[in-house]
């Protein structure tokens, strides 16, 4: 070409097209070109960092099955026998040490310990083995691949500011989400599809609100927000084409589109005009792509009957966890499950038993699923809410009911796959889970700043750290400038947790 | 002052004890005094008071001189405040002041300015560590790295004097003509248009160093859309189009723009802009994100810019109308914007934190939309870049936290207080009519009144020698205005019954007690009552102002504030242009970059309080300017793809609401009236059940139907926590945070969108009705729908290409009629009965394309 501007100019569009190598498809070098002046250079997913833009990646791919409400850890992962020798008692203010607690709480006489009703087993891993409730048994039997964090610890105590915060590294809302981090850092690998999914999962409790935030992109490019795969109507907005239009209508559309923007290109010879010729193409393949991915027909029985019943019902937890499968398998490399419906302030044990008998086995089965395919290896798969539930009641305590209040200070979350030590436990709680504590029990009571971290804790800008860490993102770089200030999804804060990297 | 200034004693800065860890501590200032000394020191010495210091001097050697402003300050920010600017470490060595810079750090000194008769400056520690390999500054595993460039920047800035100056947008603007204008005599300026000839004088300029021209004007017809488009959002209606195209005279195009400016469309498209800044959503905006009631507020802002309401008092009455001597209905309405802020009732929540997270929003809010500033770093700590002490902040914050509502919104549609106000902007046309009749009814009878009274005093004195039949005249005449005074009441109350609820702002007569938060954590109040008063740097709380939201906004309208006038232009400029002056209109801070055209900014920000804050002026100013009515096809001479130059008209994909409103105008669909509670048109089911918390009120989406599907979008129901997804898809934000500038993407989403939703199937269904109905042949039609959408005739391969589908459609209909029957269902709108199904599904293929083509979408 005679001019560098008309070199650039195609060079964008061959951007467009082919891709940059083969991983990190146009993510947003429209964006770029527009507002390139606001924004760090976009990150380079790239081949020999398999995938990573600052490292090696350990996984392609991430898979976040979010369970909104905030999951009990007493009645599902967090085993305490001794709870059962104090029920009924008054929570001790020493364990309590001053911890703000939420208003549905705070004005009861008494915060009664509240043991568990269910029973646990012990599980081997790859260690000391990990305990189990009678809640999960088709997760229990993946303990080996699981490496369980009993230490996981966020500041926000109600739902709004700590999903918020979680998902986004702050607790008020305007900050890009963390899948709109990962797609502005990694793109896609398959550019017949969005790179960033997010699911509905149903629940019979479907309490607790979710936010178009937790998959927007704040500041970040729009691009970048998370796309709904939905399961009613089409999988994804506006797929399908009106009534009384086929896809050959389409395409005659299309071509004359094409031909109508060429001639407005070549009077103004505008880039961005080349970029929306080939999004118009990449969403016709869409409409042929998606399609097929949402249709379970080629699956064979063996698989739907491993992710159990609930997998032949659209918008299921297993359903979902399927097409997560199915979206890792094509390339996607940022697929987000919400299920709600955990938020059990007052009927923990029904709440709970429909809650973990919704998940339960498409956890276990996505696992066993991408183990098989050879997909874990280098997929993230992570389990976790926005924080854990009380030891203490909320409400009346019987022997067979009770609920439970919101508690930041210490819950589970569980990661596998993607570079994890499979078959570990991380951190521990104290007697009552209610303070992390060190291998003796007591109190360890983590201030995290930027500099300091506590070893056997993990915070949620912890958690966010280490799954960039694994995806080959360095937590500290990954920034776009906004304001005048390099922002990123860990803030200030965040640490790599190396002790959970295999 | 004492109270005024003090430093975080927190834990945010760290990164120098980190440095000093590993390296020499590069600068361990000698302590001079308390932390609130040090403060007030740099805040007088660095950047409260100085312009330019004695000891800058002209490069000895006539090398060209390093602008501080410009080359050196923007380094020094980048990459040595973070350990080494507002907030560094007690003690530590300051580089945001010349006072900083150069003191003793023990026997050195980071910078020693330049002596003109030594000519170097060995003695510059600075200098030294930034040349350092084995001990270098930056340290080496620090993020950031200066360039070779960057240093040599620093080493002529020290050799020529190491001057410091404030920065540049903290110094008030000043009025300087370009060149081409400077010489003239003032009685031979241009009087109606300088602006305008300022505007392409500075653009010339800067090209002219650049031996380069501006573009050749666009076409015509391109102008005449992309000014309706900058001004309203809409294309130019047929016959204006027409009567401008025909107008060959010079007055032609101010004529046209001063229609576009008179158009009631204009205001509901500039309102677009302003609620994105300001976030107005129709929905608390947390947790169950139930219905508010705000809408007045939107529908006040679309009124008060078609009336052109100056923009001082568009201010004053958003921040502070309330506080107004018997302020009207519209002032107080206005204050909806203190009450903007996202809010929660969510069980359990703590009331004491959300005072204060609202009052962090309604803050940082301020700095964004007013100040250009991104005040939230300093609500944890003095800020790292701009001269923000953490104090300052809640200094700010104190001007928003006496307000009377209740920290908690109680999942309230009528979160008090709030006040009722018209329903709709007919409503808000007829109240504003209803004043003025109601003044005059006042005066008349008034005087009327007195007039009678005296009479009436005069007979009783006269008593009994007054007529008993006169007095009773009299008795009868006084009733007469006290009837006309009750009908006014009347009517006013009549209208008062469909008056909808609006949150607004209103005092508590015992101020809160307002005291730094440590780390910006509610429950860690710490210090001294803080008074309200605005940062140093940026300038003097107005000496006679009340200390309340009133007299703050006496200080963001002052002539005085560096920023306010500046941000707001560059804001402007970016709607008309398509990027700001500033490319970050969100930060005109340090970090931020510097303006473009940082003269032209300053003369249109001087501009702006000397025309009495007339926007409207100002816009068609803007859009009157050889640099506005350029081409804007990219020039194949100059390397500038985002147009810092101006060498281009402008061009970008139009918004979301421009999109939509495009459609629904060309098909004949949109509904003209204005305002009103935010419509529900089509979107796709289950979306808002999908994220809603079971109790909120905004669970169901219910969709409107009739004339409610097709109003101008702006006034579609703005959900926060799910805002309608077309919006989304084409970059509109949520509205949760300001919002000073979208982003801009192409996605293969928006393509379905386009193509696929509902009501871009009606409306293309309907405009191929239309054009159907309105002319005879195909041909004809083509023709049309180019002029509605291009504002031009096909070019004959566009021609060519539309007949081709139209053809293709049509044989393919013909063949299967039940498909085009099908394709006619899309949409509430029923088809006419009387147009032929086939060919109607046929054009609507065609009018489909078109209306998703670049030739609709973009503006060029």
């Amino acid at each position: 070409m005679e001019h560098p501007l008309r070199e650039n100019e195609l060079l964008q569009t061959r951007r467009q097209l082919f891709g940059r190598a083969s991983l990190g498809i146009g993510t947003a070098a429209m964006a770029q070109l527009f507002r390139s002046e606001l924004g760090a250079a976009e990150p380079d997913p790239k081949d020999d960092l398999k995938g990573g833009i600052h490292h090696v990646a350990k996984a392609k791919r991430v898979i976040y099955l979010f369970m909104s409400g905030g999951p009990s850890q007493h009645d599902m992962w967090d085993y305490k026998p001794k709870m059962k020798e104090l029920a009924g008692q008054d929570l001790p203010a020493e364990i309590r040490d001053g911890q703000r607690i939420t208003g549905m709480t705070s004005g009861q006489a008494t915060l009664p310990i509240a043991p568990s009703k269910y029973k646990f087993n012990k599980y081997d891993n790859h260690d000391q083995g990990v305990w189990v409730s009678e809640l999960l048994p088709y997760t229990a039997k993946v303990a080996k691949e699981l490496c369980v964090v009993h230490s996981t610890f966020t500041e926000a105590i109600n739902h709004d500011p700590a999903i918020t915060y979680i998902q986004t590294g702050s607790e008020v809302p305007g900050r890009p989400s963390l899948g709109a981090w990962l797609s502005y850092g990694l793109g896609s690998m398959n550019e017949n599809l969005p790179g960033y999914v997010v699911m509905h999962a149903h629940s019979k409790y479907a309490e607790q609100s979710l936010f178009a935030r937790l998959w927007g992109t704040g500041f970040l490019p729009s691009n970048h927000q998370g796309v709904l795969l939905r399961s009613t109507g089409d999988p994804v907005l506006y797929l399908s084409n009106p009534t009384g239009v086929s896809r050959d209508d389409r395409r005659a559309q299309l071509d004359a589109l094409t031909a109508l923007n060429q001639a407005q290109h070549a009077k103004f010879a505008h880039p961005e005009i080349l970029s929306r010729i080939e999004q118009h193409e990449m969403a016709y393949r869409m409409q042929a792509s998606v399609p097929e991915l949402v249709d379970f027909s080629q699956e064979t029985e063996e698989t739907l009957r491993l992710y159990g019943d609930d997998v032949r019902t659209p918008g299921t937890f297993a359903a979902c966890c399927l097409n997560a499968r199915r979206l890792a398998e094509r390339g996607v490399r940022n697929i987000q499950i919400f299920h709600r419906g955990w938020d059990a302030h007052n009927n923990l044990p029904a709440e709970h038993e429909s809650q973990c008998k919704d998940i339960d086995q498409g956890c276990a089965a996505l696992i066993q699923d991408l183990r098989r395919l050879g997909l874990l290896d280098d997929t993230l798969v992570v389990w976790g809410g926005e924080f854990g539930r009380t030891a203490y009641c909320q409400g009346g305590l019987t022997a067979d009911n009770y609920g439970r209040d919101h508690h930041p200070r210490c819950f589970t979350v569980w990661m596998a796959g993607g570079g994890i030590k499979p078959g570990i436990t991380y951190g521990r709680s104290d007697d009552l889970g209610y303070n992390i504590a060190d291998a003796d029990g007591n109190p360890l009571r983590p201030q995290p700043n930027k500099d300091k971290w506590t070893p056997g804790t993990m915070h949620v800008h912890d958690l966010n750290a280490t799954m960039l860490h694994l995806l080959g993102i360095d937590h500290t770089k990954l920034t776009y400038r906004y304001q005048g200030r390099d922002f990123r999804l860990t803030d200030v804060h965040g640490h790599v947790l190396h002790d959970l990297i295999a | 002052m004492q109270n005024k200034i003090s430093h975080s004693t927190g834990t945010a800065q760290t990164a120098l004890i980190q440095t000093g860890a590993r390296t020499r501590a590069f600068g361990q200032r000698k302590v001079r005094g308390s932390a609130i000394l040090s403060g007030i020191l740099w805040l007088l010495a660095g950047f409260g008071n100085w312009g330019t210091l004695p000891i800058a001097c002209a490069s000895p050697d006539g090398a060209s001189k390093v602008s501080f402003a410009r080359e050196v300050l923007p380094i020094l920010s980048n990459k040595c405040f973070v350990c080494h600017g507002p907030d560094a470490e007690e003690g530590a060595l300051r580089l945001d002041s010349l006072e900083g810079a150069t003191a003793d750090l023990g026997g050195y000194h980071a910078v020693v300015p330049v002596d003109p008769a030594l000519r170097k400056s060995p003695d510059s520690e600075l200098l030294k560590r930034i040349h350092d390999v084995d001990d270098p500054m930056p340290p080496a595993d620090a993020s950031v790295k200066l360039t070779e460039a960057e240093r040599e920047i620093l080493s002529q800035w020290i050799e020529q004097g190491g001057e410091y100056k404030r920065h540049w947008a903290f110094i008030p603007p000043q009025k300087v003509l370009p060149a081409s204008l400077r010489d003239v005599p003032v009685n031979e300026l241009p009087l109606s248009n300088l602006p305008e000839k300022v505007i392409d004088g500075f653009v010339k300029e800067k090209l002219a160093t650049r031996q380069l021209q501006l573009a050749p004007p666009a076409e015509r017809e391109v102008l005449a859309r992309r000014a309706a488009f900058t001004l309203i959002g809409l294309p130019p209606e047929p016959e204006q189009l027409s009567a401008f195209l025909s107008d060959t005279s010079a007055e032609a195009f101010p004529k046209y723009v001063d229609q576009l400016l008179a158009s009631p469309r204009y205001g509901e498209h500039q309102a677009r802009y302003w609620l994105d800044a300001v976030r107005y959503g129709d929905t608390h905006g947390l947790h169950l994100d139930n219905r508010r009631g705000i809408y007045p507020y939107r529908d006040w802002v679309v009124f008060a810019l078609n009336n052109n309401l100056p923009w001082d008092d568009f201010i004053t009455w958003q921040l502070a109308g309330d506080l107004l001597p018997e302020p009207s209905l519209e002032q107080v309405v206005a204050t909806g914007y203190v009450r903007m802020n996202p809010s929660t009732a969510e069980g359990g929540v703590i009331p004491a934190e959300f005072q204060a997270k609202n009052n962090f929003d309604r803050t940082e809010t301020l700095g964004t939309v007013f100040l250009g500033l991104t005040l939230s770093c300093a609500r944890c700590h003095t800020h790292k870049y701009d001269p923000i002490v953490h104090a300052e902040y809640y200094q700010l914050f104190a001007f928003f936290n006496s307000t009377q509502e209740s920290p908690l919104d109680g999942n309230s549609y009528a979160y008090a207080p709030v006040v009722k106000a018209p329903s709709d902007i007919h409503g808000w046309q007829q109240w504003a009519e209803l004043q003025k009749q109601r003044a005059e009814v006042v005066n008349r009878s008034k005087s009327q009144l007195e007039k009678l009274k005296a009479e009436l005093d005069k007979a009783l004195s006269e008593l009994p020698s007054s007529p008993v039949d006169r007095q009773e005249d009299l008795l009868t005449e006084l009733q007469k205005p006290v009837a006309e005074l009750q009908t006014e009441l009347n009517k006013a109350n009549e209208m008062q019954q469909n008056f909808a609820t609006t949150l607004v702002a209103a005092e508590l007569e015992q101020p809160r007690t307002t005291q730094l938060l440590l780390r910006g954590e509610y429950d860690q109040a710490t210090g001294e009552p803080l008074q309200p008063d605005v940062p140093v740097a940026i300038g003097t709380f107005p000496a006679d102002a009340p200390r309340n939201r009133l007299g703050l906004a006496h200080w963001l309208t002052a002539r005085e504030n560096p920023l306010v006038t500046r941000v707001l232009v560059n804001r402007l400029w970016q709607q008309v242009f398509g990027y700001g002056l500033v490319r970050t209109p969100e930060d005109f801070g340090l970090q931020g970059e510097q303006p473009t055209h940082p003269e032209l900014l300053d003369w249109l920000a001087v501009e702006l309080q000397d025309n009495s804050w007339d926007v409207k002026d100002l816009l068609r100013a803007m859009v009157l300017s050889e640099t506005f009515q350029q081409s804007s096809a990219w020039r194949s001479d100059i390397d500038d793809p985002e147009n810092r130059l101006y060498a281009r008209g402008p061009s970008y994909r139009l918004d979301a609401e421009v999109l939509r409103d495009t459609g629904l105008w060309a098909s004949g669909l949109l509904d003209p009236r204005m305002g009103g509670e935010g419509v529900k048109p089509y979107q796709p089911d289950g979306m808002w059940e999908a994220l809603a918390h079971p109790a909120s009120n905004t669970k169901q989406y219910q969709r409107d139907s009739g004339d409610k599907l097709y109003r101008r979008s702006i006034y579609v129901y703005w959900k926060r926590t799910s805002p309608h997804p077309m919006m989304m898809l084409f970059d509109a934000p949520s509205r949760e945070a300001s919002c000073v500038g979208r982003s801009r993407t192409s996605t293969s989403l928006q393509s379905l969108g386009l193509l696929n939703e509902t009501m871009r199937v009606e409306m293309s269904r309907k405009l191929a009705e239309r054009l159907i109905e309105a002319a005879a042949d195909d041909g004809a039609r083509i023709d049309l729908i180019f002029k509605w959408l291009a504002c031009r005739s096909p070019s004959e391969q566009e021609r060519q290409v539309s007949q081709e589908l139209l053809d293709a459609m049509r044989s393919r209909y013909a063949q299967a009629p039940q498909d085009a029957a099908a394709l006619l269902a899309t949409g509430e709108a029923p088809a006419k009965p009387e147009l032929d199904p086939i060919q109607v599904a046929a054009w609507t293929q065609l009018t489909s394309t078109l209306l998703a083509s670049d030739l609709a979408i973009m503006l060029y």
